[in-house]
């Protein structure tokens, strides 16, 4: 699962022209650390969503790595 | 002309003088029309015509129960009038003087090709039907490449456009792209009416078709993009831009993208909120009770007012809403167009709790192009909000029966 986030986040992040992440540091924040505007913010609730079948904005603000993967582990 | 209808597909030819042993000698008739033969579809209308009787066109792909909501009862496709037998057409010029002087009480009821929701019931006259149909010694020589399915309003007008001058008929409406380009090419067809999407299905072709004179579009908004590829396909084509609808048939032709409303319409079209509305006066005859002015549901640009000129948008409900900014996906999928890989695109909204909508698109294609690559090449022509957030390369994109881009 990890992998699979690091890799959809590394998509944005190409996109954007931004530099990859190598590790899946739970510290980061999406906005401040990585640079994720409200588009990529979408555009990663979309993926991972087609991916997991689980919606990480559903229940309110998602602020960094370590919220997404506690998310997504939820049964 | 000898030729009345043909069909390289089913190996079918069928001469006028045919078609006219046809007419004549037809038992009875069928009230309600549910078959893929096209040739059974047109000789339908012409005996309707000849026997003053309505007649309800139904698409060859309806299923039953989508039958049953639009008829009611399906033992009507059934259902039968007897061929009056004193109809007896001893050439071609009695049969399309007959034909032109219909009874008021002839109608043809179809159905609207249902992109959003149930199909509507729509009843034409002869009169509305034919009322952009040219007749002239100049129109004798057409042979019609059959592009529209034959059950749809734009099928109809080009079906008498061509019968009321004598033309052949081709057809290439569903047919492969290898198909129609050997009856393009083999019938030597000079006139062809289709929508966008069948024009693009020909891109790319290395072939160039000299002996094609006429060629128009209709049924989806037109781009200068595809219409410049067109006019390299078809060289000696002169190029029609037409909007119509099945509510009311034909109603503007232009050469480009833009439309000027001609005097005598002036007053029986308006625009309000970019919307464009149509006088009732225009309307086929069933849709009464609508009142003054009819919403057509396309958005439109009104590029000058006097005279009134006019381009078209999109389709209201197809805008997308992202984070509250607007998006037109005609325009995202134009532009991707300009990409020579992309074979086929459909932009659409995917819901999401952060923005309401992001745009994502499918898009086909024969080659190697990566979603980054798409998205590079849109960096430049598009609002950061137009430009989809998630690319699928996909095998298929579907269509509508009418031909038309799937929107939902």
């Amino acid at each position: 699962m990890n992998d699979k986030i690091l890799e959809i986040l590394n998509l944005i992040l190409e996109s954007k022209k931004l530099n990859p992440i190598v590790i899946l540091d739970r510290e980061l924040r999406l906005r401040e650390d990585l640079g994720l505007d409200s588009f990529d913010l979408a555009e990663l609730t979309v993926r991972i969503e087609d991916e997991f079948d689980k919606d990480i904005f559903e229940n309110g603000l998602v602020l960094n790595i370590g919220q997404i993967i506690d998310i997504l582990k939820k049964p | 002309m000898e030729s009345f209808y043909t069909d390289l597909s089913e190996e079918i030819n069928i001469k006028w003088s045919d078609f006219l042993f046809d007419i004549n000698n037809s038992s009875v008739l069928f009230t309600h029309i549910y078959t893929k033969d096209f040739y059974q579809i047109f000789k339908s209308i012409v005996l309707s015509i000849l026997n003053k009787k309505p007649i309800v066109l139904l698409d060859f792909d309806f299923t039953f129960s989508e039958l049953e909501n639009l008829i009611g009862d399906l033992s009507l496709l059934e259902s039968t009038y007897v061929n009056d037998n004193s109809i007896n057409i001893k050439s071609i010029d009695e049969l399309l003087e007959s034909i032109n002087n219909v009874n008021e009480n002839w109608s043809l009821t179809l159905f609207t090709s249902g992109t959003t929701g149930l199909p509507k019931k729509v009843t034409h006259s002869f009169e509305t039907l034919s009322r952009h149909v040219k007749q002239s010694e100049n129109h004798l020589n057409n042979v019609w490449g059959y592009a529209y399915n034959p059950t749809h309003i734009a099928g109809i007008q080009v079906f008498l456009q061509a019968l009321l001058n004598k033309n052949t008929i081709v057809r290439l409406f569903g047919l492969s792209k290898e198909s129609i380009e050997n009856s393009i090419f083999d019938f030597e067809v000079t006139n062809l009416s289709a929508t966008p999407t069948f024009y693009r299905m020909l891109i790319p072709t290395l072939k160039i078709f000299p002996n094609v004179k006429r060629v128009s579009f209709g049924g989806e908004k037109l781009n200068n993009t595809i219409k410049d590829t067109i006019s390299n396909i078809f060289p000696n084509a002169k190029i029609t831009n037409i909007y119509a609808s099945t509510e009311f048939g034909t109603l503007f032709a232009s050469n480009g993208e833009t439309f000027v409303v001609k005097e005598a319409l002036k007053k029986l079209v308006k625009v309000v909120d970019n919307e464009l509305f149509v006088s009732s006066q225009l309307l086929a005859t069933t849709i009464n009770d609508i009142g003054e002015w009819y919403a057509t549901g396309d958005l439109v640009e009104v590029i000058s007012c006097n005279p009134l000129e006019i381009k078209f948008l999109s389709r209201k409900n197809e805008m997308i809403n992202v984070g509250g900014y607007k998006v037109n996906p005609n325009e995202v999928e134009t532009c991707i167009y300009l990409l020579e890989k992309v074979k086929y695109v459909k932009v659409y909204p995917k819901k999401n709790s952060v923005l309401g909508n992001i745009i994502c698109c499918d898009v086909v294609t024969d080659e190697i192009i990566s979603e980054n690559e798409i998205r590079e090449f849109l960096r430049d022509k598009l609002q950061n909000f137009k430009i989809p957030r998630k690319i699928n390369f996909v095998e298929n994109i579907e269509f509508t029966r009418s031909g038309k881009l799937k929107r939902i």
